[in-house]
């Protein structure tokens, strides 16, 4: 009972954070067709950024200035660099933004070093929310949550309840029929661009105190975002939410669990044959923990590419 | 066309290959090796991107089944097993082609984005599951073996590898080449420009490209096996992401619509990472800031501009030009002076060393040695230079470049249409 609920609220926040990152990469690729391979090195950028203003102008300037950087630098790759290569097709976009995500991956390597930097919580932030079983909660993993819900709210409130919300979407859907009705796409564009990825800056620099700060970050994360986004449907707002609440507890209950191919064919009398056998049938669960989204998302690549929520198929 | 010039350009080029390494040392001939596997490994992935418009981004997935199907071969052979070593690699193929097989059924089920995306799928399923799998891929620290004798042959010096692994390149490369002359090998372009129109031709679209995938796969594991044998152990790091990553930059910079293209981009990176690495720190920085210019200004890569050039040797007024190459070349060394300056004094500033230095003099700026000079890193001098290199190097290039270009445009009609000139100085 202790570590159901322990994991929940653990999978619960994480998926939240995942929901950060990943609604800018959804966002992006379902207006322009993107597959923004840079879009993690924004959340890293982000936790760099919050780091080295934090250290001089304290936590919260840098909680604010982080996401306006990195927005600024999603707009300028967006204005000054995707155009450049839009002739020659998406998988040239996708491959400048792998160049950059390269770059900036290792211009943080030269200008932090390869290793972890001390970014920490305020003091102020740093108390225990309540106790459970015994144990403290961070208050922290609640904030990064609330932080996560109140972007979810806000956004929604934005795309559906608002004028600049119904352009974006008419963008999103027929871009030509937008621009012939008076509306300027490539600025709609730009915008949206530097909205996803100053939310994934917002998410790194929130994050970033509380999950450690390396130059690998970007990395270990991106794969799991992509994860998140083809599993709820690339484009789709809802479906990543959902997909990245799933994954968040998933990889938050695995780890303590030992179930196994084994003990599950134990069940109709296999358990000896597959011990065995050995190898993959005997992977427990903990251990295989970061496999199961990628084998997650092979699946529903090729069973749905169109995800759980996605439109398009 | 493989006309007369060309085939002696081969040959001369062959001949060079077999004779020089033996005056080499040591590690210029691990060096070689390492070009050569890196050269068939990235003509193999451009099998997919550049002939059949498929872009992998986990071919690392198949690089590590060749090496570690390779050396699970060796371990065999140590233990008694009468195999020559120097068909090794078959093992790798056979691997690869199975492996290919069903990772290319079910990735050509998909286009695009989504093929990318199932292709890196499946490399990061290796490459999490590899460290769990104690008996296939030899947990976390992975296996190793022995090259074992054979007729004579001991394979203990890095020039008799070095003579294996330019054998199989060179089958391997030619075969690659021999298959692009067949109609398949037509109908693999075709797939690229036209999918749709294949189709209604009667041809199998899907079987076609799991044909294609299975071939680049199995290509690409015969270079992951050289690999194993060259090194002799292997473990779950040759499934990470970064060895994806590398050939597709190398790939991209050598120009991935010319055959010989991928060979330019591994040769000229695999050379540069052995020259440089040990002096720099900042290489991979150096290695995205190309890839990511080429894309920008030669999305044809350095392979392509060769190219360009020489289908329009004889339309070019040559003479006029010859300066404005000059200039343009040397304008690109300013600038590539300017930023390796700039990047190598924020690597010094930023370093631990630089803050140990710091340290010790109590907060102040001390001077710091870089390219065998003493910098003050609050001088003028420190910044002015790198930016007076950028400045010039920027204004020659550009104006060159402007020049190059009136002249390509006048050269006659007969090319309007060929893509724009780009220079390959600018990929610097």
């Amino acid at each position: 009972m202790e570590f159901a609920i322990i994991s929940t609220l653990n999978g619960v926040t994480y998926g939240l954070l995942l929901f950060m990152v990943s609604a800018g990469l959804t966002l992006i690729f379902g207006m322009m067709g993107v597959l923004n391979f840079a879009h993690a090195s924004f959340y890293m950028m982000g936790a760099y950024v919050a780091y080295a203003v934090s250290s001089v102008f304290g936590f919260w300037v840098g909680i604010l200035v982080a996401p306006i950087v990195v927005g600024l630098a999603g707009m300028a790759v967006e204005r000054f660099l995707l155009p450049r290569v839009h002739a020659h097709g998406h998988a040239h976009e996708l491959l400048l933004t792998f160049g950059l995500a390269l770059i900036i991956e290792e211009l943080i390597k030269i200008f932090f070093g390869d290793f972890p930097v001390n970014y920490q919580m305020p003091a102020e932030l740093r108390f225990s929310a309540f106790e459970v079983f015994g144990a403290t909660y961070p208050f922290y993993r609640l904030f990064i949550g609330a932080v996560a819900v109140v972007m979810f709210a806000a956004l929604w409130v934005l795309l559906t309840r608002t004028r600049t919300g119904i352009v974006v979407r008419a963008a999103e859907r027929l871009p030509a029929m937008a621009e012939a009705l008076g509306h300027n796409i490539p600025i709609v564009f730009m915008f949206v661009f530097g909205t996803g990825a100053a939310l994934a800056g917002l998410a790194g620099a929130v994050a970033g105190a509380f999950y450690p700060t390396n130059p690998n970050m970007a990395l270990e994360l991106g794969v799991i975002v992509f994860v998140v986004v083809v599993v709820g449907g690339l484009g789709s707002l809802k479906g990543s939410l959902l997909a990245s609440l799933m994954i968040g507890l998933f990889s938050s209950f695995a780890v303590g669990l030992d179930w196994s191919l084994a003990n599950l064919l134990g069940v109709v009398g296999l358990g000896d044959w597959a011990r065995s056998v050995g190898g993959l049938l005997t992977l427990e669960l903990s251990s295989i923990s970061a496999t199961i989204p990628f084998a997650l998302m092979l699946i529903v690549l090729l069973v749905r590419p169109a995800g759980l929520m996605g439109e398009r198929n | 066309m493989m006309t007369m010039r060309n085939l002696l350009l081969l040959a001369v080029a062959l001949a060079l290959l077999v004779i020089v390494p033996p005056f080499l040392g040591l590690g210029w001939q691990n060096m070689l090796v390492n070009v050569l596997i890196a050269s068939l490994f990235a003509l193999a992935f451009n099998l997919l991107i550049g002939q059949a418009g498929l872009l992998s981004f986990g071919h690392a997935a198949y690089f590590g089944v060749g090496a570690f199907a390779a050396l699970h071969l060796m371990r065999a052979i140590e233990g008694g097993l009468p195999f020559p070593t120097p068909l090794v690699p078959l093992a790798g193929a056979a691997a690869g082609l199975l492996i290919g097989l069903i990772a290319g059924y079910f990735a050509t089920m998909r286009s695009g984005v989504y093929f990318a995306l199932v292709t890196l799928a499946i490399a990061e399923l290796f490459h999490s599951l590899a460290p769990q799998l104690e008996g296939v891929f030899g947990g976390e620290s992975g296996i190793s073996s022995m090259r074992m004798p054979w007729n004579g042959i001991v394979f203990g010096s890095m020039l008799e590898v070095y003579y294996l692994t330019l054998a199989w390149v060179l089958v391997c490369g030619l075969a690659l080449w021999a298959y692009t002359r067949t109609p398949f090998g037509r109908l693999t372009l075709a797939l690229r420009d036209n999918e749709q129109r294949v189709r209604f031709l009667g041809y199998s679209a899907h079987t076609a490209k799991v044909i294609i995938f299975t071939v680049s796969a199995m290509l690409t594991a015969v270079a992951g096996s050289l690999q194993a044998i060259s090194i002799e152990t292997a473990n779950y790091s040759l499934f990470a992401s970064n060895v994806s990553a590398q050939v597709v930059l190398q790939t991209f910079v050598g120009g991935s619509t010319v055959f010989f293209g991928p060979v330019i981009g591994a040769t000229a990176f695999t050379l540069f990472s052995f020259l440089v690495s040990d002096l720099t720190r900042s290489w991979v920085f150096y290695q995205g800031l190309i890839f990511v210019l080429v894309m920008l200004y030669v999305p044809t890569g350095i392979g392509g501009v060769i190219q360009h050039h020489i289908h329009n040797r004889r339309q070019l007024d040559w003479r006029n030009m010859a300066g404005h190459y000059v200039l343009a070349f040397v304008g690109a060394l300013l600038l590539t002076a300017g930023v390796v300056f700039l990047t190598e004094t924020v690597a010094v500033l930023f370093g631990e060393d630089y803050a140990m230095v710091r340290h010790n003099a109590e907060g102040g700026l001390p001077p710091f040695e870089l390219f065998g000079a003493s910098w003050n890193p609050t001088g003028l001098l420190t910044w002015l230079l790198p930016i007076v290199l950028l400045i010039g190097g920027g204004a020659l290039l550009i104006r060159a470049r402007r020049r190059i270009s009136t002249i390509w445009d006048r050269k006659g009609p007969s090319n309007a249409t060929a893509t724009e000139p780009l220079l390959a100085g600018g990929a610097k």
